[in-house]
Parts: structure tokens; C-alpha cells; sequence
């Protein structure tokens, strides 16, 4: 029953993948650190250049104005172009384009704000022009004040959000995570805004809405990640082990956990995007799908390079976790302390448990790391 | 705890959850599909000028009122901070709704000063009138200038004014009661007017609306009681607009629309059917990943699943028969959203069941330790997305707001499924791997 820590160097998986399955993973993400550094770097300068050159492609509810979806069975461009030439709209900022949906293609139409009157008229033309009944035409119109309404609303409900969620992280764990999940949250929206610019996407209510969510999903992955790392500073706190290690080995512990969530949160999102907004052509579908990949893509990978790497600096800043001279853990070394970590001494009651702390000199090994007598477990939560 | 009380545990919750959703299928009660699933007009007003939450509640009525006299069956009205919003799912007329919607402005009673047929305001000069302004009539056939407005269409009862023949002249008229707070000022003006003083020289009263005269009365009583009658040669549906812009008079403050958008039926359904398919094979693709890599084990997550869907969609119904907030389109994507944070709290327990067993723990201890730490990880995160929807469902505004309830409620859910199912679930389990001392996790035997 009894097994000591040694018994499973001895087990170690030759394939990666098999090492992954088994959790025998040793990969030193705090000294590559600086790999996702340079990766968010730069995703953060083309966002920023990006932002600068183009903008977001904002639809009309961020611009104001009146759209139609006109079906296409006889209905063109050409034909659109005309109806708004002959009514003597202003085209400037106007938009035509034909669009594929399972219901068959349609034309949408986009002007700037028009009166009522102009935009029911206009509906009864393109209806005419169209052969269809005027219900069979979408209309939305929307004021120019709309979307800086909701925009400020989302910023408002954001500040909020973030005030709270930074109390409740802070109570929950401490202030250092709270300010590493947050960066993190920011990181990955900031990034997806940049995509949007970068590629044209155009901005819409749903794509707020999807950005909202990614808010949500990347605070939520970074929180069960954190959650595995504040087990493991208990479990190594009176040893002499560096914020870095105890960072590398909680990383390599949810390694698995993360992979799979990624994948099975994004299995549906990529069929919402392939299947519902591909092959079947729903649009407002496409714009929910697309931003939430991006999230949850940048969610997944900032919770492991750009959460944890700042929580680790932040760490060593402080007096608990100053660690001068002590050696960063790798290797087969770090390996022993990523499969021993997960579980408490009782486990391995077999094992001697000899005294620890004499033992550790200038460089802890993970023998003696993991030989060490726990900490009791505190009963107050902090 | 025991294996018994466990077990009875599960199937209670069981029972429960298809209880419920049972009673909601028995009763037909299914969730209220959003009009960009069922094809509609929605419309988001708000106000022009400062408005109390009380003025918000009068226009709220005022407009529901206006749409089921037009005959739209079931107008979703409601009150969101400082906007109006109205949901007129399955509308098939999108002109008629719009117009009924479209309550630009207040009606105002102003005092006529001259008019002149076969002429539009454009051909008037507007600098040559003080205080005063040229406006059009309803049907378009004369132009009158009219003086700054004496008074609001306050001055009548709410929704008093109703269109009768009158028995003398058998012709159409207008009845309308005067509120008690507004007859003395409607007195003034009427008295104004019956004299020809020099600010009404016509005696005529115009009852404007949207800058159009709907009328302009000739007033034949300097004061009146109770209530007012206006007569002339009308047809029947003259009065019956009439008397509507009368007792939609009542508004206390303007609105205008800020978001107008129509979805045709058949765009509503393509949509939802597009959902459907998509929701679905992704829902099977992540279940395959999970059988693959999780085996038997996986088991718990599909009927874990099964028990979480039923009970989303019991509630769903039930919030939205009751609340009013429709499951829209963004609803559905929060929902499959929530599928895959809802499969991660499976992943979590089995990632640490599988180190667990790993380290030489047996299954049977290895199941509720789980559990302790999984809970604990799945309750601060959760917590954090049920902020996030709190916040979102306070502060915003249309769909942003029905996405946010649907969100909580999904996550809400899997607190609640995670609890009285899966921690049950899990303990049973293990507990019967560790008799066999099977193949758990694709480990390999724990011996």
C-alpha cells in the first residue's frame, strides 16, 4: 500500500504524452517565464499598434444608424446601392454587403442615422425592389447616443465587477493573487479587442457580451489555478523551497486539468462557430463564437503564463518568500516534488519521517523537501 | 457517511430534479424563447428629459396600454435603470408595432394663432415667429402656426377619452374627463381662447403631438366642469386616433427610441435551429473526449450533465414565465459556455481523484478527499461568476442583462448539481471500485 516517494522515478513514462496523462510532467515554467513574457509582448504591441491604425470596426449600435436585411433572391447589391442613391442618402459611413445564412443569402444594408420617416420609406423600397413583403425584411435603427450609453454602462458594471472580485479574491486568498488575476483578466480582454481590431471583426453587442464572458472565464481558470498553488505554499511554507518551484510544481500538477478544460470548454465553441455559424450560416452566432475562442484560448494560456509568473514575482518581493541563495528546482528533482506535492505525509506513513531542517543546507534537494514535516494546517482561514 | 444515507441522498436529488422537470413538461411550461429566436420587435426607449422611476412606471403603462388596444397580444413592457424596454415577441407587423412603439413626445395644447391650407412649415418663415411655431395637421391639408404651449395632455384623466356618436347631431365625437389638478389650468386656456384674446386670435385649441396638430378644436365655453367634448365632422376612426393620442397624452415625459430591431420569424427560427445543431454536437464531442479519457468514471460527468441540463431548463422556465426575461440567443451561448465550466468541475475532482490514486491512496479514501479540495476550488471560482453575473444583471441593459441571468443561474446550478450529486456520486463510486479494485482512472489497478 505504502509507497516511497523514490518508488516513482522508478515509473516515470518515456512518451510526453504519457507523462502528461500521468501528471509526471517536469517542465520549468517559472525559468521559461520570460518565454510568455516576449509571447504577451507582443500580442500587447500588435493590439496596441493595431488599435492605433485601424480601430475596431464598430457595427451600428456602437455608431448609430439604420440597417436592413434585405433577402437576395433577386435583390443585389447594385439594387441597394440604388434605392440609396435615388432617395438621396447621405452613402458616407454606408455599408452593403451580401451575406449567406441557412435561410438563404440576404443584403445587408447600413446607413448613418436617418429620420424614421427616411428609414420606413426606405423599407418599403427595398421591399419592393426585392419582391417580398415588408415583414420579411429585418429593420434594426439605433441612436448615435445608444452605444456610448451601453458602452459606459459596461464600463461602469466593470469597475464594479473588478472592486468586487479584487475584495473577494483578497478575503478568499490574498491581495497578491487578486492583483495577478486581475492583470491576467485585463491581459486577455485587451488581447481580444486586439484580434478584433487586427482581423476587422465587426464589434457588436454580442461580441460585448462575448468579451464579458471571457472576463469571466479567464477569472474562473485562474482561480482553480491558484487555488492548486496556495495548497502547495502551505504544504512547502517552513521549507526552504523558492516561490518559483512551489509556482512550477502547482503548474505542472493542473497541466492536465487545464488541457482538458480548454478542450472541453472549446469543443462547443468551435461547434458554434463551425457547424452554427459555417455550415448553417447563422451570423449573430459567428460573432458570439468568435470572441469567445479567442477568450478562452488567451483565458487558458494567461492563467499559466501570465497569472502565475506575476504572482511569483510579486511573492519573492515579499519578506515570507525571500529566498536568497536557495537553487531553482529542476529536473528529475522538480519531478519528485510535483508527484510527492499532491498528497499529505499520511499517505506515506511508511516512509521515516527524520528531522528536515538540519538536513537542508545552502541547496534543498526535493528528498529533503519532501521529507519535511508538513506545517500543520492552519485553522484560521486567511 | 454512509453509503446508505448517500444513495438515498442521490436519488432524492434525483427525484427531485426530474420532478420538477416533469411538472414543467406536464404543464407545457418551457422556457420563453427571446425574439431573436422567435422573430419580433424589440425597442429600447429612453427618456429625453431627467426622469423620475415613477414617470418610468406611468409610460410603461401608458405604452402597454397603447399596444394590446392595437391589438399585439402579450407586449413585454418593462422598466430597465433609465430605459423602457419593449419586447413584442411573434409580431408580424413590424410597421404597425413601430408606430405603436414610436411614442415620441408629449401631447401639448397650444393655442392657434393662424392657418393656412395648401402650405407645409418649410414654407413658412421660422425667424418671423416668437415663441411661436409653424406645424403641419394630420392629414397634411394645412399649415398652422400655433403659440408656446399652454399646457399638457396631463390636464385630462388618464385613459378617460373614448371615441362616441353623439345622440343629438349623430355625429362622431370625443369624450375626455378632466383630472381635478389639471381643469383649472385647461379652464384658463379654454377661457383664453373662447375670448379671442390676442395670444389665441382663431379660438382654436390645437392638441399637438409629435409637432403635428391632431386637431385644433374651435373652443365654445369659456370654463367646463368635468369634461370636454370635441366634436366636428369626423369619421369613426378620426376619433378613435383621436381619442388614442388623448390618453396616450398622459405621458409625463418624452422618450424617444434609442435601439429599434426587428427579426423576422424566419430568421428567429433559422437561428435557434442553428443553436440547436451546434449546441448539440458540441455537447457530444466534449462527451466523447470525456469517455475516451475518463472511461468509466466519465459515467459522472454525462449523468451529472443530464441532471444539470434538466435542472437549467426547469428554471429556466420558471424564471422565465416569471420575470419576463426571455431566453435569447445570448442566453443559449451562455449556456453552452457554461457546459464547459460546468465539465470542469469534473475535471478538477477526477485530476485529483487520478493523483490521489497515484500516490497509493486507495479509491474508497481517495473519493471524498477529493471531493473536500475539489469543493473548495469550485465554490471560490464559481462565486466569481456569479459576481460577474450579479453586476452584469444590475447594471445593464437588454440582452447583456438576460445573458447575465442565464449565466448565474446556469452556474448556480452546477453548485447545487456539484453538491447533492456529483460529491454523492463520487463517493458511491469509488467506494465500489475499491471492492473490485478495477481498473479506475485508466491507472491500472491501485494494489
Amino acid at each position: 500500500m505504502s509507497e516511497q516517494p523514490g518508488t516513482h522515478t522508478a515509473e516515470i513514462a518515456a512518451s510526453g504524452a504519457r507523462r502528461l496523462f500521468l501528471g509526471q510532467t517536469s517542465i520549468d515554467f517559472f525559468g521559461r517565464r520570460i518565454i510568455g513574457a516576449i509571447v504577451s509582448s507582443i500580442l500587447l504591441l500588435v493590439t496596441v499598434v493595431s488599435l492605433f491604425a485601424q480601430g475596431l470596426n464598430l457595427g451600428i449600435d456602437f455608431e448609430g444608424g439604420t440597417s436592413w436585411d434585405v433577402p437576395a433572391n433577386v435583390f443585389t447589391v447594385a439594387d441597394a446601392d440604388e434605392v440609396l442613391t435615388a432617395s438621396s442618402i447621405d452613402t458616407e459611413g454606408s455599408r452593403i454587403q451580401l451575406r449567406d445564412s441557412d435561410g438563404g443569402a440576404f443584403v445587408k444594408v447600413q446607413v448613418r442615422a436617418i429620420s424614421d420617416a427616411q428609414a420606413r420609406e426606405l423599407s418599403g423600397q427595398f421591399a419592393e425592389v426585392a419582391g417580398v413583403s415588408v415583414d420579411e425584411i429585418n429593420v434594426n435603427v439605433v441612436s448615435a447616443s445608444w452605444g456610448s450609453d451601453i458602452t459606459n454602462k459596461a464600463v461602469r458594471a466593470l469597475v464594479i465587477f473588478l472592486i468586487v472580485v479584487a475584495i473577494f479574491i483578497s478575503i478568499r486568498f490574498e491581495w497578491r493573487m487578486a492583483v495577478a488575476a486581475i492583470l491576467a483578466m485585463i491581459h486577455d480582454v485587451v488581447i481580444s479587442v486586439g484580434l478584433y481590431s487586427l482581423f476587422g471583426f465587426i464589434v457588436t453587442p454580442a461580441t460585448v457580451i462575448a468579451f464579458l464572458t471571457i472576463l469571466g472565464y479567464s477569472l474562473y481558470d485562474t482561480i482553480v489555478v491558484f487555488d492548486r498553488v496556495r495548497e502547495n505554499e502551505t504544504r512547502f511554507a517552513g521549507v526552504r523551497v523558492g516561490y518559483g518551484d512551489v509556482i512550477n510544481v502547482s503548474m505542472n500538477q493542473v497541466m492536465m486539468r487545464s488541457a482538458n478544460t480548454s478542450i472541453s470548454s472549446i469543443l462547443p465553441v468551435v461547434s458554434l462557430l463551425i457547424i452554427g455559424a459555417g455550415v448553417l450560416g447563422a451570423s449573430t452566432l459567428s460573432e458570439f463564437a468568435i470572441a469567445l475562442l479567442i477568450g478562452m484560448l488567451t483565458g487558458t494560456y494567461s492563467s499559466v503564463f501570465v497569472a502565475a509568473p506575476t504572482l511569483a514575482t510579486l511573492k519573492i518581493w515579499s519578506e515570507a518568500w525571500k529566498r536568497d541563495g536557495v537553487a531553482h528546482i529542476t529536473g528529475q528533482d522538480l519531478r519528485t516534488l510535483v508527484l510527492g506535492g499532491s498528497v499529505s505525509r499520511r499517505a506515506r506513513s511508511g516512509e521515516s519521517t527524520t528531522d528536515s531542517a538540519s538536513q537542508i543546507s545552502g541547496s534543498s534537494s526535493a528528498a529533503s523537501v519532501l521529507q519535511h514535516e508538513p506545517r500543520p494546517r492552519k485553522k484560521r482561514r486567511r | 457517511m454512509s453509503s446508505r444515507r448517500l444513495r438515498w441522498g442521490l436519488i432524492g436529488f434525483v427525484l427531485v430534479v426530474a420532478g420538477l422537470l416533469g411538472l414543467n413538461l406536464g404543464f407545457g411550461n418551457q422556457p420563453i424563447l427571446g425574439l431573436d429566436l422567435q422573430g419580433g420587435v424589440s425597442v429600447i426607449l429612453q427618456s429625453t428629459d431627467e426622469a423620475s422611476a415613477d414617470d418610468l412606471l406611468v409610460v410603461q403603462d401608458l405604452i402597454r396600454d397603447e399596444l394590446e388596444t392595437l391589438g399585439i397580444a402579450e407586449p413585454d413592457v418593462r422598466v430597465e435603470g433609465s430605459n423602457i424596454v419593449v419586447d413584442l415577441p411573434g409580431v408580424k407587423d413590424q410597421a404597425q408595432a413601430l408606430e405603436a412603439v414610436d411614442v415620441a413626445g408629449i401631447v401639448s395644447l397650444r393655442p392657434v394663432l393662424a392657418c393656412q391650407a395648401g402650405v407645409t412649415p418649410n414654407d413658412i418663415d421660422e425667424e418671423a415667429l416668437v415663441g411661436a411655431q409653424a406645424l403641419i395637421t394630420t392629414d397634411g391639408l394645412q399649415t398652422c402656426v400655433v403659440g408656446p404651449p399652454g399646457g399638457t395632455g396631463e390636464v385630462f384623466e388618464r385613459g378617460s377619452a373614448e371615441a362616441q356618436i353623439n345622440q343629438l347631431t349623430n355625429q362622431w365625437i370625443v369624450a375626455v374627463d378632466l383630472r381635478s389638478e389639471g381643469q383649472q389650468r385647461w379652464n384658463s386656456l379654454a377661457a383664453e381662447c373662447y375670448s379671442g384674446a390676442e395670444t389665441c386670435p382663431t379660438r382654436q385649441l390645437a392638441i399637438v403631438l409629435d409637432d403635428i396638430i391632431q386637431s385644433a378644436p374651435t373652443v365654445n365655453q369659456p370654463s367646463f366642469s368635468t369634461g370636454v367634448e370635441i366634436s366636428g365632422a369626423f369619421t369613426e376612426d378620426e376619433v378613435r386616433s383621436l381619442a388614442r393620442v388623448l390618453n396616450r397624452g398622459a405621458f409625463p415625459v418624452g422618450v424617444e427610441a434609442q435601439r429599434v430591431e426587428t427579426v423576422s420569424a424566419t430568421a428567429g427560427a433559422d437561428s435557434l435551429r442553428a443553436v440547436f445543431i451546434a449546441g448539440a454536437f458540441g455537447l457530444i464531442a466534449t462527451l466523447l473526449f470525456l469517455i475516451a479519457y475518463y472511461r468509466s468514471i466519465a459515467i459522472i460527468v454525462i449523468s451529472g450533465l443530464a441532471v444539470w441540463g434538466a435542472l437549467v431548463f426547469s428554471l429556466s422556465a420558471l424564471v422565465s414565465q416569471s420575470t419576463n426575461y426571455a431566453l435569447s440567443l445570448a442566453g443559449i451561448t451562455g449556456i453552452i459556455v457554461a457546459i464547459g465550466v460546468t465539465v470542469d468541475s469534473y475535471l478538477v475532482l477526477f485530476e485529483r481523484l487520478k493523483d490521489e490514486v497515484r500516490s497509493g491512496r486507495s479509491p474508497r479514501n481517495s473519493g471524498p478527499r477529493s471531493f473536500a479540495s475539489t469543493w473548495r476550488t469550485i465554490v471560490s471560482a464559481d462565486l466569481v461568476s456569479i459576481f460577474a453575473s450579479a453586476i452584469l444583471f444590475w447594471l445593464s441593459v437588454g440582452s447583456v442583462k438576460g445573458f447575465a441571468l442565464y449565466l448565474g443561474l446556469t452556474t448556480l446550478c452546477d453548485l447545487v448539481v456539484c453538491w447533492f450529486f456529483t460529491r454523492p456520486a463520487t463517493i458511491l463510486f469509488t467506494r465500489r471500485v475499491a471492492v473490485e479494485q478495477g481498473n479506475i482512472l485508466g491507472l491500472g489497478g491501485s494494489k
